[in-house]
């Protein structure tokens, strides 16, 4: 049986995202067939098209994503044919020690994430025999994709397509990366690395935490007006300026906390983050990159500062992504302001490029035949 | 300030004069070049300093960091920040202490007013800045010899016969509790300790590889198999200290760490372990790699003891951190509140849930110091300890 779907796929690191057309088989067992509605551009497909991120290649790009359930194979009990779901990027299958444990995001079947493999070994999309994975066994850049059940959560009905999107990856890695994995607390200074798609949910989430000063560093000024919009109290273009102000408003306590969601991971912004948190100051590292942390121990040990990384914002996919869109219908959480502009499938190397000039929050891809 | 002073002037007419001013001490003029052995002169107490009179010093690594030239601290300086004695004399204003009594050393002082302090977090007490000069606060000193002005190591110097410490930095000691024994609890035991209960925060059932198990290490599988860890680990090239670490509480013991990744990786499934904590006398990049390695998702490195100054031992490319979500972290005093975890761990002590006599492997004289240090160096000792002669 099976299908033919068009999708963005990248056959080598380095070259452009290519539509074409790929066989899509039937959903196996626990598995589900999706018509995507909308798809998040993310930094992380860009870095496995440039390929600063391993990938295994081919792949279909695209790992936010939300749509309508249009099949599902035998034994899916999560979802049902007709559902309104979005995509998570981490799978969740609820039952492995980290799932039982209240830390989905580090689900243990979550392992083929770089190579879009199903948990039984095999593929779901094909190109002319060849196998094609999808970004973090998605592939939300096509207009249909069979998942994981594990991948998928049930949204409510109202809740648009482009706005669920985004809660696969970007808000609450963001937004977690500040209220859980930095653990931000009321009357804290945070200073925040970068206000994209990610940080500007970072902003969000700090803030209503209680954070009394959040400082955004980006040199982006329209990253920087948004990031106001989103709740940022103080933004710099450079991270020298934001420390010098981090000095004087703390009295030269320093911040409690840094979050870096810089699009590009790089030596010189992890330095700038410890040293703008002081005593039992915690960096979050969120983003991915080359960088490293490059550090004496005294550096670590002085202060007892802690360099932390963050999966998914530490989220349990299951119970954030419903909460955070509860927010946002209740107005607490602001995502139509993050999206920027919408591209049609066909334009998704412009949508890169307009992120990489800094034009966008987050664009969003609308699948054109999508529901 | 009027009051204070009245009150100094009264005292240094009493029986005060008839107490010693100079005192034999282990100073370092400066890296590179040993322990000496030097006739200080001592300054009486001001306001918030007590005068105590040692009688037993821990050697600890921290010390050698400063003869080796892996710390910078100002020179000269009077080495020691593991100490117990009695406190001879108080300074105008004193509350904690009085004369007569029994004190250990905090190496970290504890105001008990400022913010870390206020916030449970007295490791990091702010009035603990001059630990590498010795400086009082007022910006002067207590040690002196030939005009020329000495610290003592974290604003102690517990390698005196005597010293002016603050106030803020003593600590009771009960009656029944050994000197010897009441100076490791300065800082390597709640720095080890703390270090797996604290600052790593081991939960029952958990693994844990320590790596390094010396004064402070031993302390860190002490405190890591109490919180209830399942395995605990070992990593030490020196046969002496696998062995003493299985009295302390280590399930596995293991001279390199690829072989104890291979057993970690088997008895948990591939899981790996739940914490390092690095407590090896120097940290080197080696080891932290080794440690972030051995951890796994959710995964949290401690590190502990210092590394060379010069050197950025702590190399982590940030994906490693992000995958699998591993923190690392320092720990200062592994996260002790001195003021309550010095009484508790003196506590658990007396009541034989934490081994302190076995942490004492030699005790030296004073002049026997660089022995001590070399004893250290040579893998011979989990704590020496120098007993002072009065």
């Amino acid at each position: 049986m099976g299908m033919t779907t068009r999708a963005a796929i990248c056959r080598k690191p380095g070259t452009p995202w290519e539509i074409t057309d790929l066989e899509l088989d039937d959903p196996k067992s626990g598995e589900v067939r999706i018509q995507f509605a909308a798809a998040g551009l993310c930094h992380s497909d860009d870095h496995i098209q440039k390929g600063t991120a391993p990938m295994r290649m081919p792949v279909v790009g695209g790992h936010e994503g939300a749509g309508i359930v249009d099949a599902v194979g035998p034994g899916v009990t999560r979802v049902a044919a007709g559902d309104h779901v979005a995509c998570s990027f981490v799978s969740v299958c609820g039952t492995c020690r980290y799932c039982a444990t209240g830390r989905q995001n580090l689900c243990e079947k979550s392992v083929n994430a770089a190579t879009g493999m199903l948990p039984d070994g095999t593929f779901r999309f094909h190109a002319d025999g060849v196998d094609v994975g999808g970004m973090c066994v998605l592939g939300t850049f096509s207009e249909y994709a069979v998942v994981s059940e594990f991948s998928v959560i049930p949204i409510p009905g109202d809740i648009p397509f482009d706005v669920a999107a985004l809660v696969s990856c970007g808000v609450p890695t963001g937004w977690g990366s500040a209220v859980y994995v930095a653990g931000v607390r009321a009357g804290d200074t945070v200073v925040i690395y970068g206000s994209g798609g990610v940080g500007g949910n970072a902003v969000q989430g700090a803030r209503f935490a209680g954070a009394a000063t959040v400082v955004v560093v980006d040199p982006v000024p329209y990253k920087r007006e948004m990031a106001e919009v989103l709740g940022a109290t103080h933004t710099f273009a450079d991270a020298a300026k934001a420390h010098e102000f981090v000095v004087e408003t703390t009295s030269g306590e320093l911040a409690d906390h840094a979050v870096i969601t810089v699009g590009e991971l790089d030596d010189e912004v992890i330095g700038h983050a410890l040293g703008v948190v002081g005593r039992s100051g915690q960096v979050t590292i969120t983003a991915v990159g080359g960088g490293s942390l490059d550090a004496n121990p005294g550096q670590l040990i002085g202060f007892q500062r802690r360099v932390q990384g963050a999966v998914f914002g530490g989220c349990n996919p299951l119970y954030d992504v419903p909460r955070l869109l509860a927010l946002y219908r209740s107005g607490h959480l602001k995502i139509d302001e993050l999206i920027t502009r919408r591209y049609r499938l066909e334009d998704v190397n412009e949508g890169y490029r307009d992120m990489a000039d800094g034009k966008n929050i987050r664009g969003v891809i609308i699948h054109e035949e999508g529901p | 300030m009027s009051a204070p002073r009245a009150r100094d002037a009264r005292r240094t007419e009493g029986p005060r004069e008839a107490l010693r001013l100079t005192t034999r001490a282990a100073v370092a003029r400066g890296p590179h070049i040993g322990w000496e052995i030097a006739e200080l002169r001592l300054d009486e107490p001001k306001a918030h300093e007590v005068r105590v009179k040692f009688h037993a010093a821990g050697l600890c690594h921290s010390d050698d960091h400063i003869t080796q030239g892996d710390a910078r601290p100002r020179f000269p300086i009077v080495g020691g920040h593991e100490g117990a004695g009695v406190v001879e004399s108080v300074g105008p204003d004193v509350r904690r202490v009085k004369a007569g009594d029994r004190i250990v050393c905090s190496y970290i002082p504890a105001c008990g007013a400022c913010k870390p302090c206020s916030t449970g977090r007295q490791n990091m007490c702010v009035t603990g800045r001059n630990a590498g000069s010795g400086m009082f606060l007022d910006g002067t000193f207590r040690f002196h010899l030939d005009g020329e002005d000495l610290g003592g190591f974290c604003s102690l110097g517990t390698f005196s016969q005597y010293a002016v410490v603050s106030e803020w930095a003593c600590i009771p000691l009960p009656e029944d509790v050994p000197y010897e024994v009441g100076a490791l609890v300065s800082c390597g035991v709640p720095a080890g300790w703390g270090s797996a209960v604290y600052a790593a925060g081991v939960r029952a059932g958990d693994t844990v590889v320590v790596f390094g198990a010396g004064g402070v290490g031993s302390n860190a599988v002490q405190g890591a198999r109490y919180a209830g860890a399942r395995h605990v680990v070992v990593i030490d090239p020196v046969e002496f200290k696998r062995e003493m670490s299985k009295v302390f509480g280590a399930t596995h013991a293991f001279a390199e760490a690829a072989t104890a990744h291979e057993f970690v990786a088997e008895a948990t499934g591939g899981r790996l372990a739940d914490h390092a904590i690095c407590t090896p006398g120097v940290v080197t990049q080696e080891i932290v790699e080794a440690a972030l390695d051995i951890v796994g998702k959710g995964g949290k490195v401690t590190i502990t003891a210092a590394g060379k100054a010069t050197e950025k031992a702590v190399h982590v490319p940030g994906i490693l951190l992000i995958r699998g979500q591993r923190q690392i972290r320092g720990a200062l005093c592994g996260d002790c509140n001195p003021l309550y975890d010095v009484p508790n761990l003196l506590d658990l002590y007396r009541s034989g849930d934490l081994k302190l006599d076995e942490l004492i492997t030699r005790r030296y004289r004073l002049d026997e110091i660089n022995d001590g240090y070399r004893d250290l160096a040579d893998g011979r000792n989990i704590r020496g300890v120098i007993v002072h002669e009065h």
